[in-house]
């Protein structure tokens, strides 16, 4: 019961991250809180009792970040 | 019309699932049908047939070594797809990039600004803890959580904190291109020689327990397991420097004649 209560509280946490997301005006932005879904599917993944799944979640959850963040410096084109 | 179509469409698509959300078994139900076929065969075998007290290492590299062989594989095309893709000139209307002489972002002091991250820091104490902890994860993979594909990306991690750090060629160890997607194929390379010599040894494609070395027989599982890891890693760290080498090239394609 207690896992399901906070299996609910992390997928709420989710929707709330990818309304972020989709509704967000600035790219720099949806890409930082991109990195907080990963961040949270990490969680998730610990909850479901995959230690291995969440870790692999955490380290390719932080490298995709660094290649948006590398091409968004690139291209210099915020949404306003 | 449509817009009714579509929001039809969707109530069905989400019904579906609540629907049969009663019917799935939950989490670590021992009666379900997925927990009484082949997973008991794996928990009660893992450690005695595979000399590897971590069972998920066990059956990701020992019980379905094909599966991951071919997932590396998978990995490596794809690396090799993202540099087809992005190492083509693109046509001057296409270039989304401005041009390194605008680009160059300032801080108020008039520094460029990767300056002002702290280099001692990054490259003095996180990246060798992070180089340490990925030998960790590698050699300890078939003891504690951790393995290949992990290894592999916090190795890649800490070449990009380098590239990252100082953008110069200044680094101590850079891969180019060329360079990078060999390694890349390296990996299965590994993985499919093991499997070779098993067969050399009299067994069947990567049955560790024929590898020709003169060990216990209960060793060779961990060796076994150990060199294909290390494959893996390769592979993935490698393919991950691919893509950082295809963002670059795209970069450096936008930046002249502009």
């Amino acid at each position: 019961m207690q896992t399901l209560l906070v299996e609910a509280i992390l997928l709420l946490i989710l929707i709330g991250i990818t309304l972020a997301i989709i509704f967000g005006k600035d790219l720099m932005t949806a890409v930082i809180i991109y990195c907080a879904f990963s961040f949270i599917t990490m969680f998730l993944y610990i909850v479901m009792g995959a230690p291995d799944v969440a870790f692999t979640e955490a380290v390719i959850g932080v490298i995709s970040t660094i290649y948006f963040i590398m091409m968004l410096r690139s291209i210099d084109r915020r949404c306003k | 019309m449509k817009k009714v179509l579509v929001v039809l469409l969707m109530v069905i698509v989400l019904t579906v699932p609540f629907a049969l959300f009663d019917a799935l078994p939950a989490i670590g139900d021992t009666a379900s049908a997925p927990n009484n076929h082949v997973s008991t065969h794996y928990i009660e075998n893992a450690i005695k047939e595979c000399n590897s007290p971590n069972m998920v290492t066990a059956v990701i590299v020992d019980y379905r070594a094909f599966d991951t062989l071919l997932e590396t594989t998978v990995m490596f095309l794809a690396g090799a797809v993202v540099l087809l893709v992005l190492a083509k000139k693109p046509a001057l209307k296409n270039r989304i990039l401005i041009p390194k002489s605008k680009r160059m972002h300032k801080d108020k002091h008039g520094n460029p600004i990767y300056h002002t991250i702290n280099k001692d820091v990054m490259i003095t104490i996180i990246q060798p803890l992070i180089l340490v902890y990925a030998v960790y994860v590698l050699f300890h993979g078939e003891v504690s959580l951790g393995g290949g594909f992990q290894a592999g990306a916090l190795i890649a991690m800490a070449y990009i904190l380098d590239v990252m750090v100082i953008p110069d060629k200044k680094n101590i160890f850079v891969l180019s291109k060329k360079n990078s997607v060999a390694l890349a194929g390296l990996g299965p390379f590994i993985y499919t020689l093991v499997g070779i010599i098993c067969m050399i040894g009299g067994g069947l494609f990567l049955e560790y327990a024929k590898l020709p070395i003169p060990v216990h027989t209960a060793e060779l599982h961990s060796i076994g397991i150990l060199v294909v890891e290390i494959g893996v890693t390769i592979g993935v760290a490698a393919t991950i420097i691919t893509i950082l080498n295809a963002i670059m090239e795209r970069v450096t394609f936008d930046d002249d004649n502009y």
